[in-house]
């Protein structure tokens, strides 16, 4: 019997790449998000899969078009990618990320609750739920410690995954991830902001880099690994929660020798600090604890930080020098530079 | 100039006691009320309907938690000095059946307001009713404001994401923000609907002739009640301190559901095991199984130290139900009342 998954936030980085992943295991995949046209989900064209996933259009503030789509896909597992994700983005517009990354899984738990209940569910939980905190080694038992409205909002569908799980006995996994970055990443995110403007500027397109705190820690993984985890945790006997990182920290200046480095540049020339761009309040950094997803699910992470700049890098500057010579492809950075 | 106070949820149990405790100190008090059909200002009637000049400090707003541009306009207009977000659907079990709606007020309405705050620039200090309710799931007999959170209804998370939303604007903001983490407060002014009342209420109008007996879920629920009116004071102090922290607030007491009953009953002279039915309808989906306050913080930093117990909170609910009845009040608890407090600030109940 053919599997069939539901994931919702099927446009962004880590639903192109789940799709691909499911199709590949020879899924049916269904997709959720709020525009479906071919622009909007240019990275499952960049993939090459736009016309293999069947895209509904469904919107997490609205209950109803949930529920249509639960009921429509039947899904055996259902992926709750959606949200608005940039937390520094989230002190802009507060309410917004808290009705659609909060009470949009609500609203999704609802309508499974309904229609779905033996349908597995993974939600993306984030290590922004922890915050800071004087914490070294990071468990998924660890106490939280929002500091953004994003993670706010993260945290409150973290417990309603749990809540649901252990009271209404669905299967859900809180996929407690680490920033995992790719070349589909938003151009928002400052490590996709850093590789499409060393590619820019090495092609000559652009001049410098305004950048907000360079000293700022994260623990960067490969995107395409990660959903694979999350596919892992739904396979599972019993749902769970689970961390999923790389275990190593760099910061963004790291990043942006790295970056500038591949496109053969040297940063300090065209890196500017703009305090314009810090976050309210900034997260400390923890090692998060690996040993569940490895001992549990088999998982570790194959691409070291080293590599994934330069992914990253490589593609901007493939797509600079394509759309240079004139050609079109589905791509985001011209749409929005 | 008068000190203003902008108060949601003033038409609730809280809203009203704490409407009236500011009054009494001298402010201008502005509370929001949702525009219905029907007038739900009952709490407030014997202010707006007295002869006294507090009903002239006394001004309502048309307004809702979940209409941003209405708060932002209230606000604006309005410009409090002190703000207590006491609005919520605050009935655990109803959680439940709308859990999207309690979300919608428990959980975003806090961050409108807050962000409401942000946008006017109104420099006021913001009181945030958080609950007993986040502890939930409790792994130690007290709870204090190092206890770990665990929600256990759309309620609480709802509840959690509201109490994290207060943290996190005072510390990216620098905004004088309190969450009271109030256990159990209950009056004769506690909603029908809730455990408590539903058994004085109940009890007066078995009394009365008017009921023949009471439904009830799980008896077994262990909790921390205090009588509402001594909490609000202490909302109005956690905004005059120095410093803007989060305090739990109970009454360091336990009682089960079951004993409410039998002391409730047993102060109305009846025997409880004759008009109490259970129903498993009244169960909720998960329980939160006892709840009970360490309020040393509270204690040393606010003076806390609450004069109505459990035996004294029964007495004074079922007197006054009985009283709204029609019926004579056996009169022990309205005696306790005179007594602890010589100077109440509240009316009659």
């Amino acid at each position: 019997m053919t599997k069939r998954a539901l994931i919702t936030g099927v446009a962004g980085q880590d639903g192109a790449y789940l799709s691909a992943l499911l199709l590949d295991k020879g899924y049916e995949v269904f997709g959720c998000d709020l525009s479906t046209d071919a622009r909007s989900c240019w990275r499952l064209s960049h993939l090459g899969i736009y016309d293999k996933v069947t895209l509904l259009p469904a919107d997490m503030a609205d209950a109803v078009s949930l529920l249509r789509a639960v009921e429509q896909s039947r899904p055996h597992e259902i992926y709750n990618l959606a949200a608005q994700s940039a937390p520094g983005a989230s002190f802009q517009s507060p309410v917004e990320y808290g009705n659609i990354t909060g009470l949009g899984f609500a609203r999704l738990l609802e309508a499974i609750l309904k229609t779905a209940k033996q349908a597995r569910i993974y939600q993306a939980s984030t290590i922004e739920i922890f915050g800071y905190g004087k914490i070294r080694r990071l468990a998924a038992d660890m106490p939280f410690h929002p500091v953004n409205p994003y993670a706010v909002a993260k945290l409150y569908a973290h417990w309603l995954g749990q809540m649901y799980r252990e009271d209404f006995g669905l299967f859900v996994c809180n996929g407690i991830m680490f920033n995992h970055e790719s070349p589909l990443r938003s151009l928002n995110f400052v490590t996709r902001r850093i590789s499409n403007a060393a590619a820019r500027i090495a092609l000559g397109l652009d001049s410098e880099l305004r950048l907000g705190n360079l000293e700022s820690r994260r623990d960067w993984g490969y995107a395409p690994e990660y959903v694979d985890a999350a596919w892992r945790m739904l396979q599972q006997a019993k749902p769970d929660d689970y961390i999923i990182s790389t275990g190593r920290w760099h910061s963004v200046k790291e990043f942006v020798v790295k970056a500038f480095g591949a496109a053969g540049l040297d940063w300090s020339k065209y890196v500017k600090t703009d305090p314009g761009l810090l976050r309210p309040v900034d997260v400390p950094f923890a090692i998060g604890d690996l040993s569940k997803a490895k001992k549990v699910l088999g998982w570790q992470p194959c691409v070291k930080f080293d590599r994934l700049v330069e992914i990253m890098v490589k593609e901007d500057l493939v797509r600079w020098q394509r759309h240079l010579k004139g050609e079109i492809f589905p791509w985001d950075a011209v749409n929005e530079t | 100039m008068l000190k203003k106070a902008l108060i949601t949820g003033i038409s609730g149990q809280d809203g009203s006691y704490l409407a009236e405790f500011l009054l009494s100190r001298g402010y201008e008090v502005h509370g929001i009320v949702r525009r219905a059909s029907t007038f739900h200002t009952g709490r407030l009637d014997h202010i707006k309907l007295g002869h006294d000049e507090r009903r002239e400090r006394l001004f309502l707003h048309y307004g809702d938690m979940t209409d941003s541009s209405n708060l932002n306009r209230v606000l604006e207009k309005v410009r409090p000095e002190e703000i207590y977000n006491l609005a919520a659907q605050s009935h655990v079990q109803i959680s439940f059946e709308v859990p999207e709606y309690s979300a919608e007020v428990d959980a975003l309405g806090v961050l409108r307001l807050l962000d409401a705050i942000r946008e006017t620039k109104v420099k006021a200090r913001f009181y945030q009713a958080s609950t007993s309710e986040l502890y939930g799931k409790v792994s130690q007999p007290h709870q204090d404001e190092r206890s770990p959170f665990y929600p256990r209804s759309p309620y609480a998370t709802a509840k959690l994401f509201g109490y994290w939303t207060v943290v996190n604007y005072r510390e990216a903001y620098g905004l004088f923000a309190c969450n009271g983490i109030l256990f159990n407060h209950e009056s004769p002014r506690r909603g029908e609907n809730f455990i408590t009342r539903k058994i004085t209420l109940g009890i007066a109008q078995i009394l009365a002739g008017k009921l023949d007996f009471i439904t009830m879920g799980n008896l077994e629920a262990r909790r921390d009640w205090g009588y509402a009116p001594e909490y609000v004071e202490l909302m109005w102090k956690m905004l005059q301190a120095e410093l803007p922290v989060d305090y739990v607030v109970g009454t360091g007491e336990q009682h089960s559901v079951q004993e409410f009953i039998e002391a409730a009953f047993a102060y109305a002279g009846l025997d409880w095991r004759k008009y109490v039915r259970t129903d498993p309808r009244y169960l909720r989906p998960a329980e939160v199984d006892r709840l009970c306050a360490e309020s040393a913080r509270a204690n040393q930093e606010l003076g806390w130290s609450p004069r109505v117990k459990f035996a004294g909170l029964v007495k004074v609910m079922l007197d006054a139900d009985m009283r709204a009845l029609g019926l004579k009040p056996i009169g022990e608890g309205d005696a306790l009342l005179g007594k602890l407090f010589p100077h109440r600030w509240w009316g009659p109940d």
